[in-house]
């Protein structure tokens, strides 16, 4: 398991450029012309459909959000309907799980959530995965609010996507959509569950949760 | 001869996937590693890439199918050998149902009469959605199907199931107490046995419940189901605070605009014994005992409607005045309910005042998600022995009764002891800035 794991941070970044560079990453590690990566960044807003995505989940029409400034992009990943923007930490883990000695591709979606679940406590928030389903909710909620959503490609081995860690974004922001198809579940934040001023300084500071707990566990 | 293009086992937890969207079709010449079909599972979009070149010979399951681990999606003329029959475009959807597993149907009942274990009345569900059924012991029948055509899956079963997620749970042992995912709250289950009813007879005064009550009254059923509470009290010397209270009445009343209580002296010490000792500043949380990195105390307030409980935001950052101000402001604004709901969450530890008479002392409901109630008991002229330079005396002092309750989920009886000492300690030391 003694894979290195590069860990860059890529600013704010457009859906479309962002895909592109996904799929370059993808190429090469599935050459074997790079290593496992993982890519932090920030979108602007927009809505992503996961293969598995219901057309009712989403729920303004598109020339409305269009009209907002928000994309609407349909990808190659599992799942159902999210939303990406502003104070939301977006992770893709370009990692061969073969290479890694760990063929499976569920076991890697648990190992995320862990992964998360350890981040968060490390902010001082106490998060939980939930059976049954996938991400990552604030401890004991009922009903749960969900702080980090998942969701992977696999191309043979090699995992492209990954999670959206909810940090200083608005909640009212999920507004147009059912995310992830789960109406019972409500969308929280790291500063929503702290009680804290949504703020630059509290992003920075989840992103380097998030960078040395991937480093110290897929590092 | 073709090659067989399989459904990989991606993950050991996962038995089927649904057919997303085919990247190429039948005839297509692709290159050895480009991926040629789309299958989703749960959360993860799984492309299969071509074992080898060739020619798509055949397609063998169509988008929207569920297919299981090891079935053949495709067939691939490798290079070289290119498909010597042209593929038949018409022909494709079909040939694809045809090679697939026969959809499950429900089989029709086998007689009339219903046996209770027969399977003739199940719903249509997939076959593993079957057989994790099985294996956890739940019933088919009992669920909402939302597969295709309302087939039950594999999902709709596992959230059905009490707990723990499929992998950590060996398929034998449903034991429920065993299990390691986060617990709901207990549920509040109507009690079998009658324990009587009261018949209400003419004469008889009948006060319906307000919403305030009703609340009032069901978190404390909900706080002594949850929480094992325990209760032990301090006999505390108040002889220094009242010193120090007689002594600043007049003073701090007109400086402050506010009455000098004993209640934010006992918060005050309190809160200092809470910073000393965090595990009283806790909640339970799933499997966890978090303990909380800011102080906020609930207040219990008696009013016309009933009882509310605001909350000091931040009580250890706030001076004796400022808490005695904070504790007045909130209290004036209970009764005359102009509280924002805000002002009634978040508290971390609560203290209780309930009145000066026929209040020896008591036992207080935690106050969920809490750990731990103090409770003020009357201060009264009591005879206490004290020792003195003469030898021991006895002499007269104004005595109250502190009561705490505390979840024994979270804190045993030593730590629980140690933090009431120590606030009997400050209040005794009675070392207050005014």
């Amino acid at each position: 398991m003694a894979q290195a794991l590069q860990i860059d941070w890529l600013g704010r970044v457009a859906y479309g450029e962002a895909l592109r560079r996904q799929q370059e990453l993808l190429e090469a590690r599935r050459a074997g012309a790079c290593g496992d990566r993982l890519l932090l960044l920030e979108h602007p807003p927009v809505v992503t459909l996961g293969r598995a995505a219901r057309a009712e989940h989403l729920l303004t029409p598109r020339a409305a959000l269009a009209a907002r400034g928000v994309e609407v992009h349909e990808v190659a990943r599992g799942g159902d309907v999210t939303w990406h923007g502003p104070g939301q930490l977006v992770g893709y883990t370009i990692v061969d799980l073969a290479a890694r000695g760990l063929a499976d591709a569920h076991a890697f979606l648990r190992a995320i959530e862990d992964t998360l679940i350890a981040a968060l406590g490390a902010l001082s928030v106490a998060a939980e995965a939930l059976a049954g389903t996938t991400g990552v909710f604030a401890a004991g909620s009922r009903p749960p609010r969900k702080l980090a959503s998942i969701g992977l490609g696999l191309r043979g081995w090699v995992t492209w996507h990954g999670f959206a860690l909810n940090v200083t974004t608005d909640p009212a922001a999920f507004g147009d959509i059912v995310p992830c198809g789960l109406h019972h579940v409500a969308m929280s934040s790291v500063a929503r569950e702290l009680g804290a001023a949504p703020g630059a300084a509290l992003f920075e500071r989840a992103r380097g949760a998030v960078a040395s707990a991937f480093a110290e566990r897929l590092g | 001869m073709s090659i067989s293009v399989e459904l990989p086992a991606l993950g050991e937890s996962v038995l089927e996937g649904t057919v997303a969207r085919w990247l190429v079709k039948e005839g297509d010449r692709v290159e050895q590693d480009q991926p040629i079909v789309e299958v989703t599972t749960d959360k993860v979009d799984a492309e299969i890439p071509a074992p080898a070149a060739g020619v798509i010979e055949a397609i063998l399951a169509a988008e929207g199918d569920v297919v299981a681990v090891g079935a053949v999606l495709a067939r691939i003329a490798p290079a070289g050998q290119a498909a010597a029959a042209p593929p038949k475009k018409e022909a494709a959807p079909k040939a694809a149902a045809a090679a697939l597993p026969p959809p499950p149907k429900a089989p029709a009942p086998p007689a009339p009469a219903p046996a209770p274990a027969s399977r003739g009345s199940a719903p249509r569900a997939t076959p593993v959605a079957r057989k994790v059924a099985e294996e956890a012991g739940v019933d088919l029948r009992s669920l909402e199907g939302t597969g295709t055509g309302g087939r039950v899956t594999r999902g709709d079963v596992e959230r059905a199931r009490p707990a723990a997620r499929p992998a950590e749970t060996p398929a034998a042992a449903p034991a429920p107490a065993a299990a390691a995912a986060p617990r709901p709250a207990p549920e509040r289950r109507p009690f079998t046995a009658d324990f009587g009813h009261y018949a209400i007879q003419e004469g008889d005064k009948v006060v319906p419940m307000t919403p305030l009550r009703k609340l009032v009254a069901e978190h404390m059923v909900y706080s002594k189901l949850t929480s094992p509470h325990v209760g032990t009290v301090a006999e505390v010397d108040m002889g220094g605070v009242a010193r120090l209270r007689a002594a600043h009445k007049e003073r701090f009343a007109e400086a402050q605009g506010v009455p000098l209580t004993f209640l934010p002296f006992v918060v005050h010490a309190t809160v200092r014994a809470l910073r000393e000792q965090p595990a009283l500043n806790a909640s339970v949380v799933g499997d966890a005992i978090v303990e909380k990195k800011d102080v906020h105390i609930g207040i219990a307030v008696e009013t016309e409607k009933g009882l509310i409980v605001p909350v000091v935001r931040h009580a250890d950052l706030l001076s004796l005045a400022g808490l005695a101000a904070a504790i007045e402001d909130l209290s004036a604004r209970a009764r005359t309910k102009r509280l924002s709901a805000d002002e009634l969450k978040g508290g971390t530890f609560t203290v209780t005042n309930p009145g000066r008479q026929g209040n020896l002392y008591g036992f207080a409901i935690i106050n969920q998600p809490q750990v731990g109630i103090l409770r003020m008991g009357e201060i009264t002229k009591r005879a206490v022995v004290r020792e003195t330079e003469a030898g021991d005396a006895l002499v007269i002092r104004p005595v109250m009764f502190l009561a705490l309750s505390y979840d024994h989920r979270a804190v045993d009886g030593a730590p629980a002891n140690a933090f009431l000492f120590r606030v009997k300690e400050l209040l005794e030391q009675a070392e207050f800035e005014l």
